[in-house]
Protein backbone atom coordinates (compact mmCIF):
# COMPACT_ATOMS: atom_id res chain seq x y z
CA UNK A 1 0.00 0.00 0.00
CA UNK A 2 2.32 2.56 -0.92
CA UNK A 3 0.57 3.96 -3.81
CA UNK A 4 -1.56 6.17 -0.96
CA UNK A 5 1.62 7.84 0.33
CA UNK A 6 3.22 8.34 -3.03
CA UNK A 7 -0.13 10.33 -4.12
CA UNK A 8 -0.04 12.25 -0.58
CA UNK A 9 3.70 13.41 -1.59
CA UNK A 10 3.03 14.44 -4.80
CA UNK A 11 -0.10 16.12 -3.88
CA UNK A 12 1.99 18.12 -1.57
CA UNK A 13 4.75 18.72 -3.75
CA UNK A 14 3.01 19.68 -6.37
CA UNK A 15 1.03 22.47 -4.23
CA UNK A 16 4.28 23.85 -2.71
CA UNK A 17 5.51 24.17 -6.00
CA UNK A 18 2.63 26.57 -6.75
CA UNK A 19 1.92 28.93 -4.06
CA UNK A 20 6.06 29.43 -4.14
CA UNK A 21 7.81 31.92 -7.11
CA UNK A 22 11.07 33.88 -7.44
CA UNK A 23 11.92 36.38 -5.33
CA UNK A 24 10.54 39.48 -6.65
CA UNK A 25 12.78 42.94 -6.29
CA UNK A 26 11.11 45.95 -6.81
CA UNK A 27 11.28 48.27 -9.37
CA UNK A 28 12.12 52.07 -8.90
CA UNK A 29 9.41 54.61 -10.19
CA UNK A 30 11.20 56.73 -13.48
CA UNK A 31 11.85 59.99 -12.11
CA UNK A 32 9.29 62.19 -13.70
CA UNK A 33 10.88 65.27 -16.50
CA UNK A 34 8.97 68.18 -14.06
CA UNK A 35 8.92 68.29 -10.26
CA UNK A 36 12.72 67.24 -10.26
CA UNK A 37 14.20 67.70 -6.74
CA UNK A 38 16.48 70.60 -6.48
CA UNK A 39 19.05 69.52 -3.40
CA UNK A 40 20.00 72.93 -2.68
CA UNK A 41 16.84 74.00 -1.42
CA UNK A 42 16.19 70.90 1.42
CA UNK A 43 15.03 67.61 1.13
CA UNK A 44 11.41 67.17 -0.13
CA UNK A 45 11.61 70.24 -2.72
CA UNK A 46 10.51 70.01 -6.30
CA UNK A 47 10.61 72.33 -9.10
CA UNK A 48 7.55 73.67 -10.62
CA UNK A 49 9.91 75.58 -13.37
CA UNK A 50 12.53 75.70 -15.16
CA UNK A 51 14.43 77.56 -18.11
CA UNK A 52 15.30 81.09 -17.92
CA UNK A 53 12.98 84.03 -17.72
CA UNK A 54 12.77 86.17 -14.39
CA UNK A 55 9.64 84.84 -12.43
CA UNK A 56 7.89 86.27 -9.93
CA UNK A 57 4.13 86.61 -8.27
CA UNK A 58 3.36 82.62 -7.97
CA UNK A 59 -0.37 81.90 -6.93
CA UNK A 60 -1.98 78.71 -6.99
CA UNK A 61 -4.77 78.09 -8.49
CA UNK A 62 -8.17 77.36 -5.95
CA UNK A 63 -7.91 73.70 -6.64
CA UNK A 64 -4.02 73.65 -6.34
CA UNK A 65 -3.07 72.01 -9.66
CA UNK A 66 -1.59 74.37 -11.24
CA UNK A 67 0.38 77.59 -10.59
CA UNK A 68 0.53 81.49 -12.26
CA UNK A 69 3.66 83.51 -11.99
CA UNK A 70 5.33 85.94 -14.15
CA UNK A 71 8.35 85.50 -16.63
CA UNK A 72 9.87 88.78 -17.70
CA UNK A 73 6.38 90.30 -17.13
CA UNK A 74 4.29 88.58 -18.69
CA UNK A 75 1.89 85.53 -17.38
CA UNK A 76 2.04 82.01 -17.80
CA UNK A 77 0.64 79.00 -15.55
CA UNK A 78 1.72 75.66 -15.34
CA UNK A 79 0.47 72.09 -13.48
CA UNK A 80 2.04 71.54 -10.70
CA UNK A 81 2.68 68.12 -11.25
CA UNK A 82 3.95 67.78 -15.30
CA UNK A 83 2.64 69.19 -18.11
CA UNK A 84 2.70 71.67 -20.78
CA UNK A 85 2.56 75.66 -19.82
CA UNK A 86 -0.22 77.69 -20.73
CA UNK A 87 0.70 81.57 -21.73
CA UNK A 88 -1.79 84.28 -20.54
CA UNK A 89 -0.72 87.41 -21.70
CA UNK A 90 1.52 88.77 -24.74
CA UNK A 91 5.09 89.04 -24.26
CA UNK A 92 5.27 92.92 -24.09
CA UNK A 93 2.23 93.04 -21.03
CA UNK A 94 3.93 94.06 -17.71
CA UNK A 95 2.15 92.00 -14.64
CA UNK A 96 3.07 92.99 -11.54
CA UNK A 97 0.61 90.57 -9.64
CA UNK A 98 -1.63 87.60 -10.77
CA UNK A 99 -4.32 86.01 -8.86
CA UNK A 100 -6.60 83.25 -9.27
CA UNK A 101 -10.35 84.16 -8.62
CA UNK A 102 -11.67 80.86 -10.51
CA UNK A 103 -9.83 77.99 -11.62
CA UNK A 104 -10.64 79.26 -14.90
CA UNK A 105 -10.03 82.65 -14.37
CA UNK A 106 -6.78 85.28 -13.83
CA UNK A 107 -7.20 88.53 -12.54
CA UNK A 108 -4.16 90.33 -13.33
CA UNK A 109 -2.38 93.50 -12.65
CA UNK A 110 -0.09 95.08 -15.27
CA UNK A 111 0.03 97.53 -18.16
CA UNK A 112 -0.12 96.08 -21.87
CA UNK A 113 1.44 99.33 -23.75
CA UNK A 114 4.40 101.40 -22.83
CA UNK A 115 1.39 104.14 -23.04
CA UNK A 116 -0.66 102.36 -20.61
CA UNK A 117 2.61 101.70 -18.40
CA UNK A 118 3.23 105.84 -17.95
CA UNK A 119 -0.50 106.14 -16.89
CA UNK A 120 -0.48 103.42 -14.38
CA UNK A 121 -1.49 100.03 -14.30
CA UNK A 122 -4.55 98.46 -15.01
CA UNK A 123 -7.17 95.43 -13.88
CA UNK A 124 -7.52 92.62 -16.25
CA UNK A 125 -9.67 89.61 -16.33
CA UNK A 126 -8.49 86.45 -18.57
CA UNK A 127 -10.15 83.12 -19.25
CA UNK A 128 -8.55 80.12 -19.79
CA UNK A 129 -8.64 78.14 -22.72
CA UNK A 130 -9.80 81.48 -25.18
CA UNK A 131 -6.62 80.66 -26.51
CA UNK A 132 -6.33 84.39 -28.03
CA UNK A 133 -4.57 85.94 -24.77
CA UNK A 134 -7.48 87.94 -24.53
CA UNK A 135 -7.71 90.09 -21.68
CA UNK A 136 -10.89 91.94 -20.34
CA UNK A 137 -9.89 95.44 -18.82
CA UNK A 138 -11.79 95.79 -15.51
CA UNK A 139 -10.42 99.37 -14.11
CA UNK A 140 -7.73 101.60 -14.84
CA UNK A 141 -5.20 103.27 -12.55
CA UNK A 142 -5.58 100.05 -10.33
CA UNK A 143 -2.71 100.46 -7.29
CA UNK A 144 -2.99 96.77 -5.29
CA UNK A 145 -5.29 93.85 -5.33
CA UNK A 146 -6.91 90.86 -3.12
CA UNK A 147 -8.82 88.11 -3.76
CA UNK A 148 -11.65 86.80 -1.50
CA UNK A 149 -10.63 83.11 -1.38
CA UNK A 150 -13.45 81.12 -2.25
CA UNK A 151 -14.86 83.37 -3.97
CA UNK A 152 -14.83 84.95 -7.91
CA UNK A 153 -14.97 88.36 -6.15
CA UNK A 154 -12.07 90.89 -5.90
CA UNK A 155 -11.09 93.92 -3.91
CA UNK A 156 -9.23 96.38 -5.07
CA UNK A 157 -7.66 99.86 -4.88
CA UNK A 158 -8.14 102.96 -7.36
CA UNK A 159 -6.30 106.08 -7.50
CA UNK A 160 -8.13 108.91 -7.34
CA UNK A 161 -7.85 112.51 -8.05
CA UNK A 162 -4.14 113.59 -7.46
CA UNK A 163 -2.99 112.04 -4.41
CA UNK A 164 -6.01 109.98 -3.30
CA UNK A 165 -7.50 106.23 -3.27
CA UNK A 166 -10.72 104.15 -3.06
CA UNK A 167 -11.92 100.74 -2.92
CA UNK A 168 -13.45 98.49 -5.35
CA UNK A 169 -15.75 95.61 -5.55
CA UNK A 170 -15.52 93.07 -8.59
CA UNK A 171 -17.96 90.00 -8.27
CA UNK A 172 -18.66 87.16 -10.62
CA UNK A 173 -16.51 87.70 -12.95
CA UNK A 174 -17.96 90.44 -14.49
CA UNK A 175 -16.22 93.25 -16.00
CA UNK A 176 -17.71 96.15 -14.19
CA UNK A 177 -17.01 96.70 -10.62
CA UNK A 178 -18.21 99.39 -7.71
CA UNK A 179 -17.04 101.98 -6.06
CA UNK A 180 -17.37 101.19 -1.83
CA UNK A 181 -18.96 104.32 -0.02
CA UNK A 182 -17.10 106.27 2.52
CA UNK A 183 -13.88 104.57 1.03
CA UNK A 184 -11.73 107.34 -0.12
CA UNK A 185 -8.32 107.32 1.29
CA UNK A 186 -5.84 110.27 1.86
CA UNK A 187 -3.00 108.93 -0.45
CA UNK A 188 -2.08 106.39 -2.26
CA UNK A 189 -2.55 102.60 -1.44
CA UNK A 190 0.73 100.48 -2.44
CA UNK A 191 -0.88 97.44 -0.94
CA UNK A 192 -3.60 95.49 -0.17
CA UNK A 193 -4.80 92.13 1.54
CA UNK A 194 -8.10 91.22 3.76
CA UNK A 195 -8.87 90.12 7.52
CA UNK A 196 -9.55 86.08 7.69
CA UNK A 197 -13.31 86.75 7.81
CA UNK A 198 -13.17 89.34 4.41
CA UNK A 199 -14.97 92.22 6.12
CA UNK A 200 -12.16 94.23 6.50
CA UNK A 201 -9.06 95.19 4.69
CA UNK A 202 -5.76 96.72 5.48
CA UNK A 203 -3.35 98.37 3.42
CA UNK A 204 -0.40 100.26 3.18
CA UNK A 205 -0.56 103.90 2.30
CA UNK A 206 1.46 106.52 1.28
CA UNK A 207 -0.17 109.74 2.50
CA UNK A 208 -1.09 113.06 0.35
CA UNK A 209 1.94 115.53 1.14
CA UNK A 210 3.79 113.69 3.45
CA UNK A 211 6.23 111.33 1.28
CA UNK A 212 8.62 110.35 3.50
CA UNK A 213 6.11 108.69 5.70
CA UNK A 214 4.18 105.31 5.62
CA UNK A 215 0.87 104.31 6.92
CA UNK A 216 -0.95 101.21 7.69
CA UNK A 217 -4.44 101.59 7.37
CA UNK A 218 -7.57 99.13 7.88
CA UNK A 219 -10.92 99.84 6.50
CA UNK A 220 -14.13 97.94 7.68
CA UNK A 221 -16.66 96.79 4.83
CA UNK A 222 -19.49 96.40 7.25
CA UNK A 223 -19.24 99.62 9.15
CA UNK A 224 -17.95 101.93 5.78
CA UNK A 225 -15.26 103.24 8.34
CA UNK A 226 -11.75 103.85 7.88
CA UNK A 227 -8.63 103.51 10.75
CA UNK A 228 -5.04 104.70 10.38
CA UNK A 229 -3.26 101.86 12.48
CA UNK A 230 0.34 102.48 12.70
CA UNK A 231 1.90 105.37 11.30
CA UNK A 232 5.71 105.51 9.83
CA UNK A 233 8.11 108.47 9.78
CA UNK A 234 11.44 108.84 9.50
CA UNK A 235 11.40 107.74 5.95
CA UNK A 236 10.63 104.23 7.22
CA UNK A 237 8.20 102.50 4.88
CA UNK A 238 6.18 99.02 4.86
CA UNK A 239 7.64 96.87 2.52
CA UNK A 240 5.24 94.39 0.34
CA UNK A 241 1.56 93.49 1.43
CA UNK A 242 0.64 93.10 4.84
CA UNK A 243 -0.98 89.92 6.25
CA UNK A 244 -4.25 89.73 8.65
CA UNK A 245 -3.43 86.60 10.68
CA UNK A 246 -5.86 85.64 14.14
CA UNK A 247 -3.16 87.17 16.48
CA UNK A 248 -3.35 90.59 14.36
CA UNK A 249 -1.79 92.45 11.49
CA UNK A 250 1.89 91.82 10.17
CA UNK A 251 4.09 94.04 8.35
CA UNK A 252 7.41 94.24 7.21
CA UNK A 253 8.97 97.87 7.47
CA UNK A 254 12.18 99.32 7.31
CA UNK A 255 14.28 102.34 5.10
CA UNK A 256 14.76 101.60 1.55
CA UNK A 257 17.78 102.99 1.41
CA UNK A 258 19.50 101.70 4.60
CA UNK A 259 22.55 99.19 4.16
CA UNK A 260 24.45 98.25 6.85
CA UNK A 261 26.00 95.30 5.42
CA UNK A 262 28.91 96.32 3.47
CA UNK A 263 28.87 93.07 1.59
CA UNK A 264 25.46 93.57 0.59
CA UNK A 265 23.07 96.53 -0.53
CA UNK A 266 19.81 95.09 0.53
CA UNK A 267 17.86 96.90 2.89
CA UNK A 268 17.44 95.68 6.34
CA UNK A 269 13.79 95.26 7.07
CA UNK A 270 12.38 94.37 10.08
CA UNK A 271 8.61 91.96 10.82
CA UNK A 272 6.42 93.80 12.81
CA UNK A 273 3.24 92.69 14.41
CA UNK A 274 -0.39 95.07 15.20
CA UNK A 275 -1.57 93.29 18.20
CA UNK A 276 -5.31 91.79 17.75
CA UNK A 277 -6.38 94.19 20.18
CA UNK A 278 -5.23 97.33 17.98
CA UNK A 279 -2.52 98.65 20.60
CA UNK A 280 0.75 100.12 19.30
CA UNK A 281 3.16 98.16 16.17
CA UNK A 282 6.27 96.34 18.09
CA UNK A 283 8.89 93.70 16.63
CA UNK A 284 6.88 90.13 15.96
CA UNK A 285 7.65 88.09 18.68
CA UNK A 286 8.93 85.02 18.38
CA UNK A 287 11.38 85.98 15.17
CA UNK A 288 14.55 87.43 17.35
CA UNK A 289 16.15 90.86 16.98
CA UNK A 290 18.62 90.53 14.53
CA UNK A 291 16.06 88.64 12.33
CA UNK A 292 15.92 90.42 9.02
CA UNK A 293 12.39 89.74 7.20
CA UNK A 294 12.23 90.47 3.45
CA UNK A 295 8.87 88.85 2.47
CA UNK A 296 5.60 87.39 4.02
CA UNK A 297 2.35 85.53 3.15
CA UNK A 298 -0.34 84.49 5.36
CA UNK A 299 -1.72 80.97 5.62
CA UNK A 300 -4.75 79.83 3.65
CA UNK A 301 -5.80 79.28 7.72
CA UNK A 302 -4.62 82.18 8.92
CA UNK A 303 -2.67 80.77 11.48
CA UNK A 304 0.67 80.85 10.15
CA UNK A 305 3.04 83.12 8.56
CA UNK A 306 5.45 82.41 5.92
CA UNK A 307 8.28 84.30 5.81
CA UNK A 308 11.37 84.93 3.88
CA UNK A 309 14.32 86.24 5.88
CA UNK A 310 17.57 86.13 7.57
CA UNK A 311 18.43 84.98 11.18
CA UNK A 312 20.78 87.91 10.83
CA UNK A 313 22.24 90.54 8.16
CA UNK A 314 25.16 87.96 7.23
CA UNK A 315 23.23 84.99 7.14
CA UNK A 316 21.58 83.03 3.81
CA UNK A 317 17.76 84.07 2.64
CA UNK A 318 15.60 81.48 3.99
CA UNK A 319 12.22 80.27 4.23
CA UNK A 320 10.96 80.24 7.79
CA UNK A 321 7.05 79.25 9.12
CA UNK A 322 6.38 81.62 12.08
CA UNK A 323 3.11 80.38 14.65
CA UNK A 324 1.54 83.41 15.73
CA UNK A 325 -0.11 82.11 18.74
CA UNK A 326 3.18 80.03 19.73
CA UNK A 327 5.76 83.04 18.87
CA UNK A 328 7.63 80.22 16.90
CA UNK A 329 9.57 80.87 14.31
CA UNK A 330 10.92 77.86 12.35
CA UNK A 331 13.07 77.47 9.48
CA UNK A 332 11.49 75.12 6.57
CA UNK A 333 14.68 75.95 4.22
CA UNK A 334 18.35 75.33 5.30
CA UNK A 335 19.53 76.96 2.28
CA UNK A 336 23.14 77.92 2.22
CA UNK A 337 24.23 78.25 -1.86
CA UNK A 338 20.81 79.47 -3.56
CA UNK A 339 19.95 83.18 -4.10
CA UNK A 340 16.31 82.93 -2.97
CA UNK A 341 14.30 86.11 -4.44
CA UNK A 342 13.30 88.37 -1.53
CA UNK A 343 10.87 90.63 -3.39
CA UNK A 344 7.77 91.38 -1.83
CA UNK A 345 5.11 88.65 -3.82
CA UNK A 346 7.56 86.35 -4.32
CA UNK A 347 5.86 83.33 -2.12
CA UNK A 348 2.53 81.74 -1.95
CA UNK A 349 1.06 79.26 0.01
CA UNK A 350 -0.40 76.02 -1.59
CA UNK A 351 -4.55 76.06 -1.18
CA UNK A 352 -3.90 73.04 1.71
CA UNK A 353 -1.17 75.20 3.74
CA UNK A 354 1.26 72.04 2.93
CA UNK A 355 3.87 73.63 0.78
CA UNK A 356 4.99 77.29 -0.17
CA UNK A 357 6.29 78.34 -3.28
CA UNK A 358 9.27 80.33 -3.60
CA UNK A 359 11.42 81.65 -6.38
CA UNK A 360 15.27 80.39 -6.00
CA UNK A 361 18.68 79.98 -8.42
CA UNK A 362 22.18 79.64 -7.71
CA UNK A 363 24.33 82.04 -7.57
CA UNK A 364 25.57 83.63 -10.87
CA UNK A 365 29.45 83.12 -12.12
CA UNK A 366 31.03 85.51 -13.25
CA UNK A 367 32.82 83.01 -16.17
CA UNK A 368 30.66 81.59 -18.67
CA UNK A 369 29.04 78.47 -17.26
CA UNK A 370 28.54 75.33 -19.79
CA UNK A 371 25.53 73.31 -18.73
CA UNK A 372 24.91 69.87 -20.52
CA UNK A 373 21.27 70.19 -21.10
CA UNK A 374 19.00 72.40 -23.49
CA UNK A 375 18.59 75.69 -21.73
CA UNK A 376 14.54 75.35 -20.87
CA UNK A 377 15.63 72.30 -18.66
CA UNK A 378 18.18 73.69 -16.45
CA UNK A 379 16.92 74.69 -12.69
CA UNK A 380 19.77 76.48 -10.87
CA UNK A 381 21.16 78.61 -13.66
CA UNK A 382 17.54 80.89 -13.60
CA UNK A 383 15.28 82.14 -11.10
CA UNK A 384 12.75 78.82 -11.02
CA UNK A 385 9.33 78.22 -8.61
CA UNK A 386 10.03 75.40 -6.06
CA UNK A 387 7.40 73.49 -4.09
CA UNK A 388 8.52 73.75 -0.48
CA UNK A 389 6.62 71.62 1.58
CA UNK A 390 5.97 72.77 5.90
CA UNK A 391 7.10 70.14 8.16
CA UNK A 392 4.15 68.30 9.63
CA UNK A 393 4.64 70.33 12.93
CA UNK A 394 3.84 73.10 10.90
CA UNK A 395 1.25 71.82 8.55
CA UNK A 396 -2.54 71.62 10.43
CA UNK B 1 -13.20 -2.91 -7.51
CA UNK B 2 -8.93 -3.40 -7.51
CA UNK B 3 -9.41 -2.54 -10.73
CA UNK B 4 -11.38 0.29 -10.39
CA UNK B 5 -9.07 1.31 -8.04
CA UNK B 6 -5.66 0.80 -9.76
CA UNK B 7 -7.17 2.85 -12.63
CA UNK B 8 -8.41 5.53 -10.48
CA UNK B 9 -4.65 6.02 -8.77
CA UNK B 10 -3.01 5.63 -12.08
CA UNK B 11 -5.19 8.81 -13.48
CA UNK B 12 -4.53 10.53 -10.76
CA UNK B 13 -0.33 9.90 -10.59
CA UNK B 14 -0.97 10.71 -14.01
CA UNK B 15 -2.45 13.70 -13.33
CA UNK B 16 -0.37 15.04 -10.64
CA UNK B 17 2.79 14.49 -12.27
CA UNK B 18 1.14 16.42 -15.49
CA UNK B 19 0.67 19.32 -13.25
CA UNK B 20 4.05 19.15 -11.69
CA UNK B 21 6.13 19.27 -14.99
CA UNK B 22 3.99 22.38 -15.57
CA UNK B 23 4.43 24.33 -12.99
CA UNK B 24 8.23 23.52 -12.95
CA UNK B 25 8.00 24.71 -16.30
CA UNK B 26 6.32 28.10 -15.89
CA UNK B 27 8.22 29.26 -12.25
CA UNK B 28 11.86 28.64 -14.34
CA UNK B 29 10.69 30.52 -16.71
CA UNK B 30 9.68 33.54 -14.71
CA UNK B 31 12.76 33.68 -13.14
CA UNK B 32 15.13 35.79 -14.61
CA UNK B 33 11.77 38.44 -15.75
CA UNK B 34 13.06 40.92 -12.92
CA UNK B 35 16.07 41.31 -14.75
CA UNK B 36 14.80 41.42 -18.19
CA UNK B 37 12.67 44.61 -16.98
CA UNK B 38 16.16 46.76 -16.38
CA UNK B 39 15.73 49.62 -18.56
CA UNK B 40 18.37 49.43 -21.79
CA UNK B 41 20.60 52.68 -21.09
CA UNK B 42 19.91 55.73 -23.38
CA UNK B 43 22.83 55.13 -25.75
CA UNK B 44 23.49 50.92 -26.39
CA UNK B 45 27.41 50.92 -26.53
CA UNK B 46 26.86 49.63 -29.89
CA UNK B 47 25.84 53.31 -31.50
CA UNK B 48 27.58 56.15 -32.39
CA UNK B 49 28.38 58.46 -29.79
CA UNK B 50 28.77 62.28 -30.24
CA UNK B 51 30.43 64.68 -27.63
CA UNK B 52 30.78 68.38 -27.97
CA UNK B 53 33.69 70.06 -26.69
CA UNK B 54 34.18 73.61 -26.38
CA UNK B 55 37.22 76.19 -25.59
CA UNK B 56 36.77 77.91 -22.03
CA UNK B 57 39.15 80.81 -22.97
CA UNK B 58 37.64 81.57 -26.30
CA UNK B 59 33.97 81.38 -24.07
CA UNK B 60 36.00 84.21 -21.81
CA UNK B 61 36.74 86.46 -24.86
CA UNK B 62 33.09 86.60 -26.27
CA UNK B 63 31.84 90.05 -26.32
CA UNK B 64 27.93 91.13 -26.91
CA UNK B 65 28.90 92.82 -30.10
CA UNK B 66 28.84 91.13 -33.96
CA UNK B 67 31.42 89.11 -35.64
CA UNK B 68 31.93 86.64 -32.39
CA UNK B 69 33.87 83.33 -33.29
CA UNK B 70 33.78 79.83 -31.66
CA UNK B 71 35.53 76.68 -32.92
CA UNK B 72 33.46 73.28 -31.83
CA UNK B 73 34.73 70.24 -31.66
CA UNK B 74 32.84 67.20 -32.53
CA UNK B 75 33.95 63.82 -31.17
CA UNK B 76 33.11 60.49 -32.12
CA UNK B 77 33.36 58.38 -29.49
CA UNK B 78 32.24 55.18 -31.88
CA UNK B 79 34.59 52.83 -33.70
CA UNK B 80 32.97 53.46 -36.95
CA UNK B 81 33.25 57.45 -38.70
CA UNK B 82 29.95 59.13 -38.40
CA UNK B 83 28.50 61.41 -41.58
CA UNK B 84 26.20 63.94 -42.06
CA UNK B 85 26.52 65.36 -38.15
CA UNK B 86 23.99 68.59 -37.95
CA UNK B 87 25.58 71.20 -35.90
CA UNK B 88 22.95 74.20 -34.50
CA UNK B 89 24.26 77.18 -32.51
CA UNK B 90 21.46 79.40 -31.33
CA UNK B 91 21.89 82.55 -29.42
CA UNK B 92 19.23 83.76 -26.99
CA UNK B 93 18.50 86.17 -24.11
CA UNK B 94 18.06 85.32 -20.84
CA UNK B 95 14.93 87.70 -20.66
CA UNK B 96 12.34 85.43 -22.89
CA UNK B 97 10.39 88.26 -23.54
CA UNK B 98 12.52 89.05 -26.16
CA UNK B 99 11.38 88.25 -29.35
CA UNK B 100 14.84 87.79 -30.84
CA UNK B 101 16.68 84.52 -31.30
CA UNK B 102 19.98 83.57 -33.59
CA UNK B 103 19.92 79.90 -35.34
CA UNK B 104 23.33 79.24 -37.20
CA UNK B 105 23.71 75.69 -38.68
CA UNK B 106 26.72 73.62 -40.16
CA UNK B 107 26.74 70.18 -41.21
CA UNK B 108 30.24 68.01 -40.48
CA UNK B 109 30.24 65.46 -43.60
CA UNK B 110 32.24 63.29 -41.54
CA UNK B 111 33.75 62.64 -37.91
CA UNK B 112 36.57 59.77 -37.96
CA UNK B 113 36.44 56.68 -35.86
CA UNK B 114 37.27 57.59 -32.33
CA UNK B 115 38.63 61.15 -33.79
CA UNK B 116 37.07 64.80 -34.04
CA UNK B 117 36.03 67.31 -36.39
CA UNK B 118 36.35 71.12 -35.93
CA UNK B 119 33.72 73.49 -36.69
CA UNK B 120 34.39 77.11 -37.00
CA UNK B 121 31.18 79.75 -36.14
CA UNK B 122 31.05 83.13 -36.63
CA UNK B 123 28.10 84.46 -34.78
CA UNK B 124 26.52 87.78 -33.82
CA UNK B 125 26.27 88.26 -29.67
CA UNK B 126 25.17 92.02 -30.44
CA UNK B 127 22.33 92.83 -27.65
CA UNK B 128 18.93 93.95 -28.94
CA UNK B 129 17.17 97.05 -29.10
CA UNK B 130 14.56 96.16 -27.69
CA UNK B 131 13.24 97.98 -24.61
CA UNK B 132 13.82 96.25 -21.37
CA UNK B 133 10.76 96.13 -19.23
CA UNK B 134 9.99 93.12 -17.36
CA UNK B 135 12.81 92.29 -14.94
CA UNK B 136 14.46 95.53 -12.70
CA UNK B 137 17.65 97.16 -14.17
CA UNK B 138 19.27 95.50 -11.43
CA UNK B 139 18.78 92.08 -13.33
CA UNK B 140 20.59 92.44 -16.40
CA UNK B 141 19.70 89.05 -18.99
CA UNK B 142 22.86 87.13 -19.65
CA UNK B 143 23.09 85.44 -23.20
CA UNK B 144 22.37 82.49 -23.94
CA UNK B 145 24.84 79.79 -26.35
CA UNK B 146 22.64 75.95 -27.40
CA UNK B 147 24.60 73.94 -29.41
CA UNK B 148 23.44 70.88 -30.88
CA UNK B 149 25.10 68.08 -32.58
CA UNK B 150 22.85 65.60 -34.20
CA UNK B 151 23.72 62.28 -35.85
CA UNK B 152 21.41 61.31 -38.83
CA UNK B 153 20.37 58.65 -36.46
CA UNK B 154 18.88 61.08 -33.72
CA UNK B 155 22.08 60.73 -31.56
CA UNK B 156 22.70 64.35 -29.84
CA UNK B 157 24.56 65.88 -27.85
CA UNK B 158 23.72 69.29 -25.95
CA UNK B 159 25.79 71.81 -24.66
CA UNK B 160 24.37 75.04 -23.22
CA UNK B 161 26.65 78.11 -22.47
CA UNK B 162 25.46 80.87 -20.18
CA UNK B 163 27.66 84.10 -20.73
CA UNK B 164 28.06 86.42 -17.79
CA UNK B 165 26.56 89.92 -18.57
Amino acid sequence: MAKPGLLVVLLAAVLLMGCTHAEESSIAPLTPTAGRVDPGLGPGTRALSSGPGYKGSPSWSPDGTRIAFTVDGYVVDGPTTSGESRRWTTKDFVATDTEWTSEETLTILGAASSSEREAGSSLYRANAGEGSLALQRIAKGVLAMSPIPGEDTLVFALASGTRGSELALTRNGKTSYRVHANSTIEGRVSALSLSPDGDEAVMAVRPRGHPEMSELRTFDFRQDEGHEVARLEGDREVVGTPQWTEQGIYFVAGKQTTSLDDDSSEPLFELYRVPADGSAPEPAPGVGEDFVASSIRVSPEDDRLAVIGRLNPKSPANLYVLDPAAKKLEAITANEDMEIKTDPDDLAWSPDGANVAIIARGTPSTEPEVRTEPADRLLRDFYNLYEIPVSEETAR
Amino acid sequence: MRGVAVWFSGAALAFLLTAGVFLLLANIATIPSEKSLAPEPPEAASQPVVELELNADQLASLKPEPDQNLNLTVRNENSTPLSDVNVTLSVSSENTALSRSRYYRQMVEEVPANGTADIPFDFNLSEPKQRVTGRPASEPAREILEIKATTPDGISATKTVILPP
